[in-house]
């Protein structure tokens, strides 16, 4: 096994990690099933897309990436394929297309970046769910109990989890970089 | 029209559009009629079930371990109000076990199989719950292997907690009862009355503010007091009579005046648990 295929299993095992760490966060400590109003959701995996998205330079191989994991998202977790698999391949398409506008990718941008990708995320899929009536929440509700907590909660988590992740994700891309 | 078509973007932007509510449509629908998911997605879950056990069986002993501290620190109180509460628990069981036997008794006399309240279970753990705010769906490690059908009430261990809505080969998705579903999630149930007899109506939402669930269609509400039991009655088939749903809180009147609901404290308390019973009805019903 060659380095190159090294990084990129070590890149799929790092989203898959923050793939089931979302679903065990939900059940294991955000499990507000009859209590109190407020949805957190994690979004641990989108954390490692979008900071794998800051890092990757080639486009197909990103693309690749958000549809199957997008798909996977969908099919495991929703029951409802189209939602993950088309705004997350939209989301790092999208970071792809903007990030020269960064000379170095620090704390302050890749937070900006993921809280604008949540938020695209959130109301991509409220959107998409109340056309297909999968829920009757009005906008104000959705914002207020779902969009607030969860964009709070994840920064946060963002936060402190910012230096082991990008340092990982680093390490994870670091041989592209210097083949370049 | 040359023009049109050699814009890369504009088409682009098309397919995925497309492809979105394409897929978006197809798979509600998928989901709404047909018994299973296709056998692609199903090979796909079982095997992202597989390996998203190897992570779930930690957090499920973490998760143990935690709620036995809490209990611990409980104990002293809980130990005086159950002490209280044995004697009378044992000679319950014995009665039981009297009634069960007549009733089995009585049951071959009648030459009847199986009644509604009738019914096997299937134990299965819990992988993960979907971080989404809309489909509260909790993952079980149990499939149409087990036996399993899309539809089955399923139970923690006080009472009852949703409702199984698409089921794998080795691993199957329960839709929980909190679920606020304007299509799914209703349960024909009955309210235990004082003097045998029970009123009907079905529990069909959820009300998210005072984390109560409502029964409405209710038939008469002047004999409901707060406190009385609320079971499933077994009427609609896919469910068998007797799983314990809460007990009733209050009695509210819609906006209109027009009828009644009930208010119930649901029993389950959905948040400590790691194991699920899915409830298998031995009398199958219309569908």
């Amino acid at each position: 096994m060659n380095i190159k295929t090294q990084k990129i299993v070590g890149q799929v095992i790092f989203v898959l990690l923050a793939f089931y760490l979302d679903g065990l966060m939900k059940w294991a400590f955000l499990n507000n099933m009859n209590t109190g109003n407020f949805m957190i959701l994690p979004q641990i995996m989108l954390m490692a897309i979008v900071l794998l998205s800051m890092r990757i330079d080639n486009r197909r191989h990103l693309l690749t990436y958000g549809i199957i994991f997008g798909v996977m998202y969908d099919s495991y977790y929703f029951g409802i394929i189209g939602l993950y698999t088309v705004l997350l391949p939209l989301i790092m398409i999208g970071i792809d297309h903007f990030k020269f506008l960064f000379i170095k990718a620090n704390i302050g941008y890749e937070l900006s970046i993921y809280f604008l990708a949540l938020t695209f995320l959130q109301t991509g899929i409220y959107v998409l769910e109340r056309l297909l009536q999968q829920t009757s929440t009005d906008v104000l509700d959705f914002i207020t109990y779902v969009l607030g907590p969860t964009l709070l909660w994840n920064m946060i988590v963002f936060f402190v989890l910012y230096i082991p992740l990008a340092n990982l994700s680093d390490w994870l891309v670091k041989y592209r970089r210097e083949n370049k | 029209m040359q023009k049109f078509f050699s814009n890369k973007k504009l088409i682009i932007l098309m397919v995925i559009l497309i492809v979105t509510f394409g897929l978006l449509a197809v798979t509600v629908n998928i989901r709404d009629n047909k018994d299973t998911p296709p056998a692609v997605q199903q090979v796909g879950n079982d095997v992202v079930s597989v390996v998203g056990g190897v992570f779930a069986y930690p957090t499920n002993a973490l998760k143990n371990v935690s709620s036995e501290f809490s209990d611990l620190y409980n104990t002293y109180t809980e130990n005086k109000h159950l002490k209280a509460r044995i004697d009378e628990l044992s000679q319950n069981k014995v009665k039981l076990q009297v009634v069960q036997e007549e009733n089995k008794k009585l049951k071959e006399e009648l030459k009847l199989d199986a009644t509604l309240t009738d019914y096997s279970t299937v134990n299965a753990s819990v992988l993960s719950r979907s971080p989404s705010s809309w489909q509260s769906y909790l993952t079980i490690n149990r499939g149409s292997t087990s036996g399993l059908k899309k539809n089955m009430p399923v139970m923690s261990g006080k009472g009852l907690i949703g409702r199984i809505i698409e089921v794998d080969k080795i691993s199957s998705k329960v839709e929980l009862i909190s679920t606020n579903n304007e299509l799914n999630d209703k349960f024909a149930s009955e309210i235990m009355g004082d003097n045998n007899n029970s009123i009907t109506g079905v529990v069909s939402r959820y009300d998210s503010d005072s984390g109560k669930l409502v029964m409405e269609n209710v038939n008469d509400t002047k004999s409901i007091k707060k406190g009385q039991r609320v079971m499933t009655s077994g009427l609609g088939g896919v469910t068998p009579r007797g799983l314990y749903i809460g007990k009733v809180y209050g009695i509210k009147k819609d906006n209109y005046g027009m009828t009644n609901s009930v208010y119930i404290t649901p029993a389950a308390e959905l948040r400590n648990f790691t194991v699920v019973t899915i409830i298998k009805s031995q009398v199958s019903g219309e569908r």
